[in-house]
C-alpha cells in the first residue's frame, strides 16, 4: 500500500489488528453477518459496516484499514478533478436510451438521477422520489418525488418528467431499454410530484433494476426541454439532467467537462467544481499519466491488473477495493461432443450418468481457481461457483464454495473425465475457446491448466467482439469464455443468464436444431420466475441461493471468478467510503486537496 | 498544365470511387453484425429490428450500396450506427484537425531531422559521422513507435513533469497547450520517418553528387557549400519529394498506434475503432477521406516536381 513509513505502521499496528478482529467477528452463517437491516440502509453506511461487508466477501486487507487510519490531507470543496477512464477510446453517448456500457453509466451517474440510486451495499435509496409505498400485491408503486429540483437547463422536475421518460424508454424506436419496462403496464401521474407504477406482475427487483439512476438506464430521467432544445444525437453527448455535475464541453474522443450544478437538490453536494474525464484506451499510458499526476483519479474499464501492484508501491496513490457486481465463466456449448448434454432435467445423480455430463464437471472441477486468479489476474478476482457475486452481500452464498458440485477436486475430476471416455485425456479431441482479444492471458491460463490438470488441449479462438457475439448467439462456438458485469440485482444473474428464455442463451440459435442455448432447466425457470416476483427478501434469498446452487452442480457453465472493482486515485483526493459503490464512480461526494 | 490537373482530378475521382466501393462490399462480407454486438446486453429484439430498418441493413446489399452511393454524392456520409448516432462527417471534421496537427509536427520533425543528416552523411561519406547517422537512422527505423512513445511518457511526463503524457488540446485553447500536447507524439511518429528520409537523400545526394555538373561546379572552384544546396541538392529531391508525400499521407492515417498511446483521437483511431464495432458509415466516411487525401498528395507531388526541375512538363 501506499503509506509504508516504519514509525507510522508501527504506530498503527495495533489498532489494525483490532479493527480486522472486528470486522471478521460475526457467525459465518448468518445472512447478515452480524448487521441488521438498517445499518445496510442508507443514506450513509458506517465504516464499521463497510469494513463488515468487506470482511464477509473476503476483500478485507490491511490496505483498507491503512487508507483510512493514515492522516489524510485536508480536503476542502471545490477544485478541479482529472479523471482518466481505461480502456475506451471515446464516449459514444450519455443518453440513458442509448447507453451500452457500465464505463459510460459511471459517467452518466454523475449528471442524471433515476428515482433511486443504489448505494454501496446495492440497497436502492431514494433520488428524485423521497419515499414510496408498495401495495399489498407488490404490483403498484406509488412515489413522492423530491419538490424543488430543477433541470440543468432551469427547467422544473415534475411527474410529467417521469411519464415523458417512461414514454419514450418503452419505444423500441428511441430506446435500447424497451425490454427492461415489459412488466410496467402504466405510469400514472397523481400529483405534480406523486406518480403510481403499476407492474404487470410483483417484481422484487423493480427498484434496484429498473428504477435505478444508473444501471437501470430505462428509468433514468431525462429532460424533454432538453431533448426538444439540442435533439437526440447532440442530447447524447451533453446530456441535461438533474444529477450534481452537468455537461459542459465534450471534445468527442478527448474529454468531458461535468460542472457542478449549483442547483443540485442537495446544497452539500457535489463538492468539486469541475471534473474533466478523457478517455484513455492503452493502459500503459493511463498508469504513466497517473503516477505522472495529469489524471487524479481512475475509472472506466477493469484496470489491467498487473499495474495493481505497481500503485500500491507508488506513494502518491491509492488503491480501492471493493468486490465487483459481476461473473466470468467458460461456457461449453451442450450440443456437441465431448460434453453434450442435451436434457438437464434430471437430478445430478442421473445426470452423473451421463458422460457428456461427466466432461463437463471434470472440466469445471480441474479449474483451479485460486491458480487461475494467481496467474491470470495477479490475486484479484474472487474465487466464483454462480451469478451471485460477493457485491450482492446478502444473497451472496459463501458456502457455495465449498458445497458446490464445482469445488475444485483433481483427482475427481480425472476420475470423472476417465468415466467420460478420456482417461489422463487420451482421444479428447482438441476444442477451441472463443474469447476476445482482451480475454486471452485469462484464456492461456487456462489452456495451462486443463493442460497440466486433465491433459487436454484447447486451442485460443481470437474474435472481435462482434464476431464473438454472433456466434455465441448462434451456439456456433465450442467453449467460450464471457461473463457478466453491473449485476446489482440477482436478476442480472439468474434472469438473464440462467433460464431457458433468458435474453444470452443462445437467443439467435436454429430453434428447431437446439431446444435450448448452453442450459436449460425447469426447476431453475420456475424459481427464477418465483424470486422475481417475491417481495420478502429472506424468501427470495433462498430462492436465489436455490437457483445458483443447482446451476452450479449441473454445470451451466464453469464458473470462474467475481471480479474485484478498484479505483485508483492521487492521495489528495478524497473518494470516501459512501461513494464506493460496486461498479459505479460516483464523484458527488469526492474532495481534492 | 491545366489539361493535365483535369485529367489527374477526374483519375483522382476515380479511385477514390474504386476505394469506396471496395470497401463497402468488402465490409459486409467481413463476419460481424454490428447491432448484436451494440445489443448484446440489451437482448431487445424489437430495438434490434427496428435499429435495422433505420439504417437500411434489412435490404439486399446492392440496395444498401446505391441508397449510400446517392447520399455521398450530395455530400451526406450517414450517421454512425453506435452510440449517440452522431453525423459521420461531424466526426471526421473533429478528427482532422487532431490528425493534420500530429501529422504537421511530425512531418516537420522527420524533416527537420532527415535533410541534415542526409546530407551530411552523403558529403561526409564513409566518415565517422556517415557511419554514426546510419547506426542512428537504423535504430531510429527499428524503434516500434509505440515503444518510442512509452518511453518519451516516462521520461517527460512521469520522471521530469516537462510534458502533458496523453490527451490533446486544440489550437483554441493556446499555442503551448497545443503544441506541449503534441511533441512527444510527433517525434514519436515521426522518428521512423526521418530515418527512411535521411536514407533516401543520402543516396540521392551520392549520386547527384557524381553527376558531370557537379563535377564542373567544382572545377569551377564554387564553394562546397553551394554546390550542395543550390546545385545539388535541387536535383536530389526529386525522388525525395516522392517519399515525402507518401509519409505525409501515411502520417495522416498511419499513425493510429501512437494515437492510442497519445489518446489523440484521430482519424486512424476513428477508422481502426469504426472496423472493430463493424460502424459501417463511419468506416466508409473515413475510407473515403484518406483515399482522398492521398490520391491529392500524390497529385500536389506531381506538381511540385515542376516546380523544382523546370524541366518537367506534364504538357
Amino acid at each position: 500500500m501506499t503509506r509504508k513509513a516504519p514509525d507510522t505502521l508501527g504506530d498503527l499496528r495495533g489498532p489494525i489488528h483490532e479493527e480486522m478482529a472486528h470486522a471478521h467477528d460475526f457467525d459465518t452463517r448468518d445472512p447478515l453477518f452480524g448487521l441488521h437491516r438498517h445499518d445496510l440502509s442508507g443514506p450513509r453506511l458506517e465504516r464499521r459496516t463497510v469494513l463488515r461487508l468487506l470482511a464477509a466477501a473476503g476483500a478485507l486487507s490491511t490496505t483498507h484499514l491503512l487508507s483510512s487510519m493514515t492522516p489524510r490531507p485536508a480536503a476542502a470543496a471545490g477544485g478541479t478533478l482529472r479523471a482518466g477512464w481505461s480502456g475506451v477510446g471515446e464516449f459514444r453517448t450519455l443518453d440513458p436510451a442509448q447507453i451500452n456500457q457500465v464505463l459510460l453509466f459511471q459517467i452518466a451517474s454523475n449528471v442524471l438521477s433515476g428515482l433511486t440510486h443504489i448505494d454501496p451495499s446495492l440497497v436502492a435509496q431514494g433520488d428524485l422520489a423521497t419515499d414510496w409505498t408498495i401495495n399489498d400485491d407488490g404490483t403498484e408503486y406509488t412515489f413522492n418525488l423530491r419538490e424543488g429540483v430543477t433541470f440543468h437547463n432551469g427547467d422544473k422536475f415534475t411527474a410529467d418528467d417521469v411519464l415523458f421518460t417512461y414514454q419514450r424508454s418503452k419505444d423500441p424506436e428511441k430506446s435500447i431499454h424497451s425490454r427492461v419496462l415489459a412488466n410496467v403496464v402504466d405510469v400514472e401521474k397523481l400529483s405534480d410530484h406523486k406518480v403510481k407504477i403499476k407492474l404487470g406482475a410483483p417484481q422484487a427487483s423493480f427498484l434496484v433494476k429498473t428504477l435505478e439512476r444508473s444501471s437501470g438506464r430505462a428509468m433514468t430521467i431525462v429532460s424533454r426541454g432538453g431533448l426538444e432544445q439540442l435533439g437526440t444525437s447532440q442530447y447524447g453527448l451533453t446530456p441535461v439532467g438533474t444529477g450534481p455535475f452537468r455537461v459542459t464541453d465534450h471534445q468527442m474522443g478527448q474529454a468531458i467537462t461535468l460542472e457542478r450544478f449549483d442547483g443540485y437538490y442537495d446544497s452539500s453536494r457535489p463538492k468539486l467544481d469541475k471534473i474533466i474525464i478523457q478517455p484513455i484506451i492503452d493502459p500503459e499510458p493511463l498508469a504513466a499519466a497517473l503516477e505522472a499526476g495529469d489524471i487524479q483519479i481512475t475509472g472506466g474499464n477493469p484496470l489491467p491488473p498487473e499495474l495493481i501492484d505497481r500503485f500500491e508501491a507508488n506513494s502518491d496513490l491509492v488503491v480501492n477495493s471493493v468486490p465487483g457486481p459481476g461473473f466470468q465463466s467458460v461456457w461449453m456449448n451442450p450440443w456437441i461432443e465431448p460434453f453434450m448434454v442435451t436434457d438437464f432435467n434430471k437430478p445430478v445423480d442421473e445426470l452423473m450418468k451421463e458422460k457428456g455430463f461427466k466432461v463437463r464437471l471434470a472440466i469445471a472441477k480441474a479449474m483451479d481457481r485460486d491458480r487461475y486468479i494467481k496467474q491470470a489476474h495477479f490475486g484479484r478476482a474472487i474465487p466464483g461457483y454462480g451469478t451471485i457475486n460477493p457485491a450482492m452481500g446478502f444473497y451472496f452464498d459463501k458456502s457455495l464454495a465449498e458445497t458446490s458440485n464445482q469445488r475444485f477436486d483433481l483427482e475427481e475430476a480425472r476420475r470423472l473425465l476417465a468415466e467420460g471416455g478420456y482417461p489422463n485425456g487420451e482421444g479428447f479431441p482438441t476444442l477451441k475457446i472463443l474469447h476476445t482479444p482482451s480475454t486471452r492471458r485469462d484464456c492461456q491460463v487456462i489452456k495451462n491448466i486443463l493442460k497440466t490438470n486433465l491433459n487436454i488441449e484447447i486451442e485460443l479462438d481470437t474474435k472481435d467482439f462482434p464476431v464473438l457475439i454472433d456466434q455465441f448467439d448462434k451456439m456456433d462456438w465450442q467453449l467460450c469464455r464471457l461473463g457478466s458485469g453491473g449485476d446489482f440485482d440477482p436478476d442480472d444473474g439468474v434472469v438473464d443468464w440462467m433460464q431457458t428464455s433468458s435474453k444470452f442463451n443462445g437467443r439467435e440459435r436454429d430453434k428447431d436444431k437446439y431446444a435450448f442455448g448452453f442450459f436449460s432447466d425447469a426447476e431453475v425457470d420456475q424459481l427464477v420466475d418465483e424470486q422475481t416476483r417475491t417481495a420478502d427478501l429472506e424468501k427470495r434469498k433462498a430462492m436465489v441461493q436455490k437457483v445458483n446452487k443447482i446451476t452450479s452442480d449441473k454445470v451451466a457453465s464453469a464458473f470462474l471468478y467475481h471480479p474485484i472493482d478498484i479505483v485508483v486515485h492521487r492521495k489528495e483526493v478524497n473518494f470516501p467510503a459512501e461513494s464506493q459503490i460496486p461498479g459505479l464512480v460516483d464523484m458527488d461526494r469526492v474532495t481534492v486537496s | 498544365m491545366s489539361g493535365y490537373l483535369i485529367r489527374r482530378v477526374l483519375g483522382a475521382v476515380l479511385v477514390m470511387w474504386a476505394v469506396a466501393t471496395l470497401v463497402f462490399f468488402m465490409l459486409r462480407a467481413v463476419p460481424g453484425d454490428p447491432l448484436a454486438a451494440m445489443l448484446f446486453d440489451v437482448g431487445d429484439p424489437a430495438a434490434a429490428e427496428h435499429l435495422r430498418q433505420k439504417f437500411g441493413l434489412d435490404q439486399p446489399v446492392y440496395i444498401q450500396y446505391v441508397k449510400w452511393f446517392w447520399l455521398v454524392l450530395q455530400g451526406d456520409l450517414g450517421n454512425s450506427i453506435y452510440g449517440s448516432r452522431i453525423e459521420v462527417s461531424r466526426i471526421i471534421l473533429e478528427a482532422i484537425p487532431r490528425t493534420m496537427s500530429l501529422a504537421a509536427l511530425a512531418f516537420a520533425i522527420a524533416v527537420t531531422i532527415a535533410i541534415p543528416a542526409g546530407l551530411i552523411s552523403a558529403t561526409r561519406k564513409h566518415s565517422r559521422l556517415d557511419h554514426t547517422v546510419t547506426v542512428a537512422a537504423f535504430i531510429g527505423l527499428s524503434m516500434p513507435d509505440f515503444w518510442l512513445g512509452i518511453l518519451l511518457i516516462i521520461l517527460f511526463a512521469t520522471q521530469l513533469h516537462w510534458l502533458p503524457a496523453v490527451g490533446y488540446v486544440p489550437l483554441s485553447g493556446g499555442f503551448w497547450p497545443w503544441l506541449s500536447h503534441l511533441i512527444l507524439p510527433a517525434i514519436a511518429a515521426g522518428t521512423a520517418f526521418s530515418a527512411v528520409m535521411a536514407r533516401m537523400i543520402r543516396s540521392a545526394m551520392l549520386e547527384v553528387l557524381n553527376t558531370e555538373y557537379v563535377q564542373v561546379a567544382r572545377a569551377k572552384g564554387l564553394k562546397k557549400l553551394r554546390i550542395v544546396l543550390v546545385h545539388a541538392l535541387p536535383n536530389a529531391l526529386i525522388p525525395v519529394i516522392t517519399v515525402m508525400g507518401i509519409v505525409l499521407g501515411l502520417l495522416m492515417v498511419a499513425t493510429v498506434v501512437v494515437e492510442n498511446v497519445f489518446s489523440i483521437k484521430g482519424l486512424g483511431r476513428v477508422l481502426i475503432e469504426g472496423i472493430l464495432n463493424r460502424d459501417y458509415p463511419v468506416v466508409q466516411g473515413v475510407i473515403l477521406v484518406i483515399s482522398a487525401i492521398f490520391v491529392f498528395l500524390n497529385l500536389l507531388v506531381d506538381v511540385l516536381y515542376t516546380v523544382i526541375d523546370p524541366r518537367i512538363r506534364y504538357d
